[in-house]
């Protein structure tokens, strides 16, 4: 699996979907995506059912999404998160920290 | 003032006196001298110098210049002119000594000496006068000025600073002498603790005086069949007394094992002589034992010692004490314990570690120590009792403590795994990863265990890349992972400058914010991890270790 970023606009709501294995090769490019979305809407939400891998660097451009995000009063969230991100999210003990969702239906209704 | 003698000339004489006093490298010698010279400025037939014996509290000459040899003239506090100078802490001036009633007139009648007029001042400290300066009779006989009092409490308070400087620079050099006694004491004291023997050795033993000497002992010695017999001991109490009857019993109770006795038959017999040489309350809580390496048997009986912690595959087992410390009642029958080592690790630890306490809070406990043990388990024997121990010395000690461990060393030679160098680039990670599951796979380890190892050993290079190398470049990271029964070791080395384990930053997993996430995650996920200079002191390894459950997988600490 390739690593990809990919921004995609579904009305109001911008959806970052993020697949292989995210580690500090690039997280610098994912945390800048995430960023970006963040500035152009008020509800993001990064996609990561096809993430197979991530680390630290990985975690911490999520965590600054999500403080970014609370700070303006927007919306972020997780969707689709797989089992290897959500190991390593409940080892940061960040499980319950991020609003999870199941698909990106459940949420863009928030 | 004398008459004819301008201030100048009083000037210069007290700034020639204040100098003297304050470099004097041999005040007896320089008070003499000081004593002299205000004898002469002053124009006084005789001066004397008192001080009071803090010892009997009486006032004495030591000092004197004149006609008559008067050192070693002792008076009390409050008698005659010198006494009440030091009493009232107050100048007295005397004018005419044969009709005032203050002057005690017995040395004048026991010398011949006629004292006519007086000046006395005290020799003032922030803590009171400790003495008096006297000069007696104006050479010629004029009388002596309000001015020459002035100029006597002048010269007297850098001569009592000068004395007070002195004796504090004697109590120190007194405790100096102690503490160097003491230092002696303890060497002596660690010279009666068996020498860590090299190769193989199934026991090894630390001890942590709590001050400078201890009452804990351990001992090891070969027997003549072969096995090892081992002791370790805490005396009741601590302190010089304890310290010297932990030599008594610690050599009491090798000779009383030396023939090989069990365990149960060695105590009694130490107890009965015990009881009939210790005395005051005193009582010594004891464990002894034999092991016997060719088929990894132990047996041991323990009088009134903490709980023996065994610690195997399945966990912790505790033996707690078979009978009464020694020396309290005779004729006692201890129990016995015996069990096969195999490759468990059993501890006895003085109580002096389980009443360990982290700052302001509770002991620590068997279920402390057990957790702290828990969390060394990966290290071989010698560098988890320094762990162990390093753990321990963080924390509060109160009593003298003492670790004795026994375990046979792990003896099979280490099976690599992966010797993988790679650039120090982030895009290299991925392939690392890779590599570093197939070979965790080969193993049997769990795919959930074996995604949070890579994530460790990923993080760590990160952490290399970013911070020891300060980001991507061909220098290399080289990964090793060994097995040696069920411990993984996985060891980094890097060519990077040195990195200052103290420095590494890290934060509480509980606590939101981006970064600084890699150091808990390795921490959470290994058994134990340890940075250290790279051989010849060129770049840094670390090496983390994890211990497999025999089912592949383990539960991680998260």
């Amino acid at each position: 699996m390739n690593n990809e970023c990919v921004s995609e606009t579904v009305g109001d709501y911008v959806v970052v979907r993020l697949r292989g294995e995210v580690d500090l090769s690039w997280s610098q490019q994912v945390r800048k995506a995430i960023l970006t979305a963040l500035g152009a809407t008020g509800k993001v939400g990064v996609e990561m059912s096809e993430v197979s891998y991530i680390d630290s660097s990985g975690i911490a451009a999520l965590v600054e999404g999500l403080q970014n995000a609370r700070s303006k009063g927007q919306q972020f969230g997780l969707v689709g998160v797989s089992k290897a991100v959500m190991a390593v999210l409940q080892l940061a003990r960040l499980d319950r920290v991020f609003p999870i969702f199941p698909d990106l239906d459940a949420a863009r209704a928030g | 003032m004398p008459d004819g003698v301008d201030e100048r000339r009083a000037l210069d004489f007290l700034a020639e006196l204040v100098q003297a006093l304050a470099l004097s490298t041999d005040l007896g010698k320089t008070l003499s001298m000081a004593l002299g010279r205000i004898a002469d400025f002053m124009q006084a037939e005789a001066a004397s110098m008192f001080l009071v014996d803090p010892v009997s509290g009486l006032i004495e000459c030591r000092l004197c210049v004149g006609p008559v040899d008067i050192v070693g003239l002792k008076l009390e506090v409050g008698q005659g002119i010198i006494g009440r100078a030091v009493a009232q802490n107050t100048t007295q001036i005397v004018r005419d000594a044969q009709t005032d009633a203050r002057v005690n007139v017995r040395v004048d009648a026991e010398t011949g000496f006629v004292t006519r007029s007086i000046i006395c001042v005290p020799l003032t400290t922030g803590e009171g006068p400790i003495g008096a300066i006297e000069v007696i009779n104006r050479r010629g006989g004029g009388l002596f000025e309000i001015e020459d009092a002035v100029l006597l409490e002048t010269v007297a308070a850098p001569a009592a600073l000068a004395i007070n400087n002195a004796r504090l620079v004697d109590s120190l050099v007194e405790q100096q002498r102690i503490r160097r006694e003491l230092d002696l004491a303890r060497r002596m004291q660690k010279m009666l603790l068996p020498k860590r023997r090299r190769g193989k050795f199934p026991l090894i033993g630390i001890n942590l005086p709590a001050h400078e000497i201890s009452g804990d002992f351990y001992d090891y010695f070969d027997l003549p069949d072969g096995r090892i017999a081992f002791v370790i001991g805490d005396i009741s109490g601590k302190g010089l007394d304890a310290a010297f009857l932990m030599v008594r019993v610690a050599s009491l109770l090798r000779w009383s094992g030396k023939d090989g006795l069990a365990p149960a038959q060695w105590l009694a017999r130490a107890n009965n002589e015990s009881c009939q040489t210790l005395n005051e309350g005193r009582f010594v809580c004891a464990l002894v034992g034999q092991y016997d390496r060719n088929d990894g048997s132990v047996v041991f009986a323990s009088a009134g010692f903490p709980p023996a912690l065994l610690q195997g595959a399945k966990g912790f087992e505790t033996f707690i004490a078979d009978g009464p410390p020694l020396g309290i009642l005779p004729d006692i029958d201890y129990g016995e314990r015996r069990l096969t080592l195999g490759d468990d690790a059993l501890y006895f630890f003085s109580d002096g570690a389980i009443d360990a306490r982290e700052a302001g809070q509770q002991r620590i406990g068997n279920e402390g120590l057990r957790d702290m043990i828990a969390r060394h388990t990966g290290l071989a024997p010698e560098p988890r009792l320094r762990a162990l121990i390093g753990d321990l010395k963080r924390m509060q000690l109160a009593d003298d403590t003492t670790v004795l461990l026994l375990q046979e060393p792990r003896g099979t030679a280490a099976q690599i795994l992966l010797d993988l160098p790679f650039p120090a680039r982030a895009e290299e990670l991925r392939r690392v990863r890779a590599r570093l599951r197939e070979a965790l796979d080969t193993q049997g380890v769990g795919p959930e265990l074996r995604d949070r190892l890579v994530l460790a050993v990923d993080e760590a290079c990160t952490n290399i890349i970013r911070h020891a190398y300060c980001g991507n470049c061909d220098d290399k990271i080289t990964l090793r992972l060994t097995r040696e029964r069920d411990m993984l070791a996985f060891e980094l080395r890097d060519e990077a400058p040195a990195v200052d384990p103290e420095k590494i930053t890290s934060r509480d997993l509980g606590d939101c914010r981006p970064g600084g996430l890699g150091v808990p995650f390795i921490r959470a996920l290994m058994d134990d991890w340890q940075l250290e200079p790279g051989t010849d002191g060129k770049g840094n390894v670390l090496r983390m270790r994890k211990r497999l459950h025999s089912d592949g997988d383990t539960e991680t600490n998260t």
